[in-house]
């Protein structure tokens, strides 16, 4: 570094004085730290994108049926009607939503540690669990946002070409209102868990790939004719947490609000153990 | 002031520091001293709180380094270069760990200034050169103005200019009545900068103190004396304490005796001298000799039988 000229002595420090650790200057930290990487904006825009993306292209796939009904086997394919489908329509972005918000959840955690960035977070704040905490709310809040935005973007694109065939979403039903809602609640909730598993494994690639397993390999376990797995398949963390968002359905083991609450389970149990793993590992 | 009792840290069955107990005091430069695997990283990573234990305490200006209200201001320290995540700028680095204390915008200006970062600020850390790293690791540990530095191999990487610099900069901070604790794996570099020594090996101290006692200690001083007469001379200055080799013909190696009394000695003989200098073991062959027992990783090989051969510094080399 030959462009240095470095001041030998160092100059007396104007504003290092009387400043002491607190929450909110914690959480200050980490949502500078935060938006100061270029893949948090990618993160955002790429969440935005898909959800809407998915949902234009299920609700061009809802016209083509209702106008070629005969040739995509008739009315009853549709699976419902009314604001129903529009209501699908505007949430099926979640299911690729809630993978980018997994990741950003794992990376937030494990990026510190495979740069060793963490060494200096955690000197800075020697009883690590408010760095946790301020991860948390920043991931949480960041996740709600972008669900919320993705969904709305969805419904307003979505609308003019569905109301044609009257299938758009209708907001003053309560039923759609729900699971509308639930898209933000869910992807915020599978952020957080995909948190505090990357808190966890330490490890980007272990963090994400026990992440997405979970969610997108054990669905698969439902579809196994054995009892026992029939009996817990209900419980699994994303077949419990997209009751809020299909809504309620004849037959189900668990009402949305119980999936939820099912999928909250979860989420705080990943938290915890990774709480209590951060405050006794060596770092 | 930093302090330690019975500190020690195993690793599943490995020690990496066993039962070590010092005190590092402010308005001194403590250098901390040993060969790679040691135990230095360690020990210092325990004074912060990012290992635990085993067993022991360490304490910082009195307090277990966890319970500080604002530990940036307790502390500094450069543990690692680069414990920075790479996507990130320097300025954005440090701006974050300000945050975390309230430090204000214009402090990390002046501690950027200070390392001479300023050109670079702005860029992303993955990109910088070790020493560039290493100077972003000093302005991190200046940002809260702390009472003690700990500065893990602060000179690594860093170019000539660099290291006086950072010499330049723990003297003065040392004198401002800091406490200043620095590693380092050569001995040469911790002679300039320390006024006290810590030298550790294979996880325990082997010796503490003034950098000059800790020196004296371990070197044995001789001279060399050449002379046409050498034989004669030998019996001449043989004693109690005395020992000569003889290195060729006419030239002899004295242990035990001053250049002056060997001098003295041959005036009084009538002997004729050609050369008589005093010698000094090198600083790297005191250290060679403190750690011998004590280097975790030996090599084997080419270079071990040559090593001891002529490793002569006239006095002075020290400082």
């Amino acid at each position: 570094m030959t462009a240095a000229t470095a001041t030998v002595v160092p100059a007396t420090p104007t504003a290092a004085n009387g400043h002491h650790l607190t929450f909110g200057r914690i959480l200050r930290s980490e949502w500078i730290k935060f938006i100061s990487l270029r893949s948090t904006v990618w993160v955002a825009i790429v969440t935005v994108a898909v959800m809407v993306g998915f949902s234009l292209l299920m609700g061009f796939g809802m016209t083509q049926i209702v106008q070629n009904p005969e040739a995509m086997g008739g009315e009853a394919s549709l699976g419902g009607t009314g604001t129903v489908i529009g209501t699908s329509v505007a949430a099926t972005g979640y299911y690729f939503g809630q993978i980018v918000v997994a990741v950003l959840g794992v990376l937030i955690i494990t990026g510190e540690y495979s740069t060793g960035q963490i060494k200096s977070t955690l000197t800075a704040v020697p009883t690590r669990l408010p760095v946790m905490a301020a991860k948390g709310a920043i991931v949480a809040l960041t996740s709600f946002v972008l669900g919320a935005v993705g969904v709305a973007i969805s419904v307003l694109v979505t609308t003019p070409m569905l109301s044609t065939y009257d299938l758009q979403v209708d907001l003053s039903d309560s039923a759609s209102l729900q699971s509308l809602l639930g898209v933000p609640l869910y992807m915020t909730a599978i952020a957080l868990f995909a948190f505090g598993i990357g808190t966890l494994l330490r490890h980007a690639a272990a963090g994400i790939a026990a992440v997405l397993g979970m969610l997108l390999l054990l669905p698969i376990l439902g579809t196994i004719q054995v009892q026992w797995i029939q009996d817990i398949s209900p419980y699994l963390l994303g077949a419990a947490g997209e009751r809020i968002i299909t809504g309620e359905q004849v037959g189900a083991v668990l009402t949305p609000w119980e999936g939820f609450g099912v999928l909250m389970i979860w989420v705080v149990a990943a938290l915890v153990a990774a709480a209590v793993l951060l405050r006794r590992r060596d770092a | 002031m930093i302090e330690a009792h019975g500190l020690t840290k195993k690793y599943g069955d490995k020690t990496a520091v066993n039962d070590i107990s010092f005190t590092v005091n402010p308005g001194r430069v403590t250098g901390f001293l040993g060969p790679n695997g040691a135990g230095k990283s360690t020990t210092m990573r325990m004074i912060v709180g990012l290992d635990r234990p085993t067993h022991g305490s360490v304490t910082v200006n009195g307090k277990p380094y966890v319970q500080h209200k604002a530990p940036l201001r307790e502390v500094g320290a450069l543990l690692e270069a680069k414990a920075v995540h790479s996507g990130r700028s320097a300025t954005n680095h440090l701006r974050g760990l300000a945050a975390t204390h309230g430090i204000s915008k214009a402090r990390v200006q002046e501690v950027i200034d200070m390392t001479g970062l300023a050109a670079v600020a702005g860029k992303r850390v993955g990109g910088f050169s070790l020493g560039m790293g290493q100077r972003l690791g000093i302005a991190a540990a200046m940002l809260g103005d702390p009472r003690t530095l700990i500065l893990d191999e602060p000179v690594n990487g860093l170019d000539p200019e660099g290291v006086k610099w950072v010499r330049t900069m723990v003297r003065y901070l040392a004198d401002e009545g800091r406490t200043v604790f620095l590693s380092s794996h050569l001995m040469s570099e911790m002679a300039i900068t320390a006024d006290e020594l810590i030298v550790i090996g294979r996880g325990r101290i082997i010796t503490a103190g003034a950098v000059q006692d800790v020196i004296d200690a371990v070197t044995k001083s001789s001279v060399r004396v050449r002379s046409p007469q050498a034989e004669d001379l030998v019996s001449r200055l043989q004693g109690a304490d005395v020992t000569v080799t003889s290195v060729e013909p006419s030239l002899l190696e004295v242990h035990g005796l001053s250049a002056q009394q060997i001098g003295e000695a041959a005036a009084a003989g009538g002997f004729v001298l050609h050369e008589l200098t005093p010698l000094r073991a090198s600083l790297e062959e005191a250290y060679m000799t403190l750690t011998a027992d004590d280097v975790e990783y030996h090599s084997h090989g080419a270079g071990e039988e040559t090593a001891p051969a002529v490793v002569a510094e006239t006095e002075g080399a020290n400082r």
